[in-house]
């Protein structure tokens, strides 16, 4: 009976994902209200004039050299606005009072006796029964209403020359920036993300150039040397993926260590021999794929992959197959930490652009075209992280060994039909992983096309009378849909 | 997947901040053309490169407290013009405004004249008799209009633009 048992589906996801999926909504609904995407416009219905009590209110408001606003005392958040060619005061200073005031008086103090040169204005809605502004001192303008309805709202608006607020440094950064012109932000996204694709297509195509690899003329009929197909595949495109995995699975199954069943619905990966030969990501693919059963179903391989987010054994998989390209002397330095570098910063840049787009929303006025800097600088950070998988880092014997297995790929997609060898039945599966992961598995195939094919004993099938070209379409959808599934859930940063 | 969920969630900031969005209709100044509680569509970019005209419904950010308090009106008066209501009907530069979209029998008032400068609109709601626009208020300044309404999605779909 097996120990483990199978966890429940919620809502057809396991426990984990659920969790994260539903994180992942809250976050964006978070973000969209946040933004308030959904807003409430009034068509305001007016308020007609009522009023129960009297009252008179005075206020004093003093307007400083920097432009803080200091009411009755205190600094108000209520800033002033720099304008293009002003700058601006508007200040609600009565809101609804809930209850009908009989006058109200805000006497207003200029930081410098321009009273003469200001252009005020009182705004009411709501009720209010007069206003108007007088110019009541060198330096101080006296705004008044009366006749206030308990639901009245009272605006006053004060135009100053420019030259009269001298604002802190920031404020004016952030006018600088407000007043550029939208065109110009909108380059920038273009820009920033073209220069950057640019410089790095510059530098990929150096890289390339200096580290050429030359195709051979000549084919060679085996294998240049005894190195995992996984090694291979890695040395081929300096990624290890879902081939390089499909490629490990068939080669072990070929090595005995695994037989794979297939099914009328699905397939059955079984234990052989297991012998001490193998190598480190290899038993972390097994250990993956059985557990401790020793045969594993497509559910049971389904559930191991859904009951994570990431897997763990996946990257350390990963991280084997390149040690082992590097420790050979492949690769200048490991592809996962040359990768993961160049992808770190892409993502930093990502998460500091983001972070500056969403401070930008805040800062500047609707709508915040300064915004499209943000984007563009996003774009070229997703620039940056796909181009990292691509810079090439072989070392000189790297390619010296590549221009071989090319010299072993040019052999195994020969067109040529492969004539039939009674000493070498077993040819086709033989080289079948590395054809896998040289991207040729198809032209290899079509060698063999006018032998008399003999399914080999590590697959198992009721199927009867299955061909060359059955098989292939047997087997390559089982290794494939495991390749891409156990490579799909590395950790972040693997792919 | 995590770059997915950024890049949608700002797509969809870019599409309401910048081009559309959505807003609920509070209150009945804009009857009969707009209801309360009604789901319209707000096209942000509509003044992008174009000035409002004479008709457009708009959604503006009330002058008096710009950074709370937003309406949605109908551009009635354009700068440079004079607006002057009397007899319960509107006339602009002198001349007698047809206003198909006002419910039949329906009197402008109060009595007004008002001069606009060069940046300036006189907005007013439909239901002349029941919306606190530009005749109370004054005249609002471009900057203030921060979009069109174009079309109402909920209950009922209807299209607001000419």
């Amino acid at each position: 009976m097996r120990k483990n048992k199978k966890k429940a589906l919620m809502f057809g996801l396991y426990t984990r994902k659920l969790v994260f999926f539903s994180l992942v909504l809250v976050f964006t609904f978070s973000v969209l209200e946040a933004s308030k995407s959904i807003k409430s416009y009034k068509a305001d219905d007016y308020s007609s004039f009522r009023g129960s009590s009297a009252g008179n209110i005075s206020q004093k408001i003093e307007m400083a050299k920097n432009g803080d606003i200091v009411v009755d005392g205190k600094i108000s958040k209520n800033k002033i606005d720099l304008l293009k060619d002003y700058d601006e005061l508007r200040l609600l200073v009565l809101e609804k009072p809930g209850k009908y005031i009989n006058s109200l008086e805000v006497t207003l103090s200029l930081p410098d006796a321009i009273a003469s040169q200001i252009e005020a204005e009182v705004i009411t809605q709501h009720g209010v029964g007069s206003s108007q502004y007088r110019i009541s001192g060198d330096n101080v303008i006296t705004y008044e209403a009366s006749n206030i309805a308990a639901t009245g709202e009272v605006t006053i608006v004060t135009k100053i020359p420019k030259g009269v607020i001298e604002p802190p440094f920031i404020r004016t950064v952030v006018k600088f920036i407000n007043d550029i012109k939208h065109s110009f932000w909108l380059l920038t996204a273009i820009v920033i993300p073209g220069l950057t694709l640019f410089c790095l297509l510059a530098i990929l195509v150096f890289q390339y150039k200096r580290q050429r690899i030359d195709i051979p003329e000549k084919e060679i009929d085996a294998p240049p040397m005894a190195i995992p197909p996984a090694v291979v595949g890695a040395l081929f495109k300096q990624k290890v993926g879902a081939r390089e995995i499909a490629a490990s699975l068939i080669d072990l199954a070929k090595r005995g260590d695994i037989y794979i069943v297939d099914r009328e619905r699905g397939f059955v990966f079984g234990k052989g021999k297991f012998d001490q030969r193998l190598l480190g990501f290899e038993k972390i693919l097994l250990s993956k794929i059985f557990s401790s059963a020793i045969s594993s179903d497509r559910k049971d391989i389904e559930q191991r992959i859904n009951q994570h987010l990431y897997s763990k054994k996946m990257s350390l998989l990963t991280v084997g197959i390149y040690l082992l390209a590097t420790r050979l002397g492949y690769f200048k330095a490991n592809p996962f930490k040359m990768h993961f570098k160049y992808r770190m910063f892409g993502v930093l840049l990502f998460l500091a652009s983001f972070a500056g787009f969403v401070l930008s929303l805040y800062i500047f006025k609707d709508p915040p075209y300064a915004v499209f800097f943000w984007i563009g600088a996003m774009i070229a950070s997703l620039i940056i992280s796909f181009t990292a998988n691509n810079m090439p880092i072989r070392t000189p014997i790297g390619q010296e060994v590549l221009s071989n297995w090319l010299a072993f790929k040019k052999y195994l997609s020969n067109p040529m039909p492969i004539q039939y060898d009674e000493a070498n039945p077993e040819l086709f599966q033989k080289y079948l992983p590395y054809a896998v992961v040289l991207e040729c598995e198809a032209a290899w195939a079509k060698r063999f096309s006018e032998h008399n094919f003999i399914i080999p004993d590590w697959f198992v099938t009721d199927k009867g009378g299955l061909g060359l070209d059955d098989f292939c379409l047997t087997l390559y959808p089982i290794v494939s849909y495991v390749g891409k599934s156990f490579a799909a859930i590395r950790e972040p940063g693997f792919e | 997947m995590f770059k997915w969920v950024f890049l949608v969630v700002i797509l969809l900031i870019l599409v309401g901040k910048f081009w559309l969005t959505m807003f609920f209709v509070d209150g009945l100044s804009m009857y009969p053309t707009l209801n309360n509680k009604e789901l319209a569509i707000l096209k942000k970019s509509a003044y992008a490169n174009n000035t409002p005209q004479r008709g457009d419904v708009v959604a503006v950010k009330y002058p008096g407290d710009p950074d709370n308090k937003r309406y949605i009106k109908r551009v009635i008066g354009l700068p440079g013009e004079k607006i002057e209501i009397k007899n319960g009907e509107v006339h602009i530069n002198d001349k007698k405004l047809s206003e198909p979209y006002l419910e039949d029998g329906v009197a402008t008032e109060p009595q007004q004249i008002k001069f606009l400068s060069n940046n300036q609109y006189f907005l007013m709601g439909d239901n002349r008799l029941g919306s606190n626009d530009s005749r109370y208020f004054g005249p609002v300044e471009t900057r203030f209009i921060s979009g069109q309404a174009i079309y109402v999605l909920y209950p009922h779909s209807k299209n607001l633009v000419k």
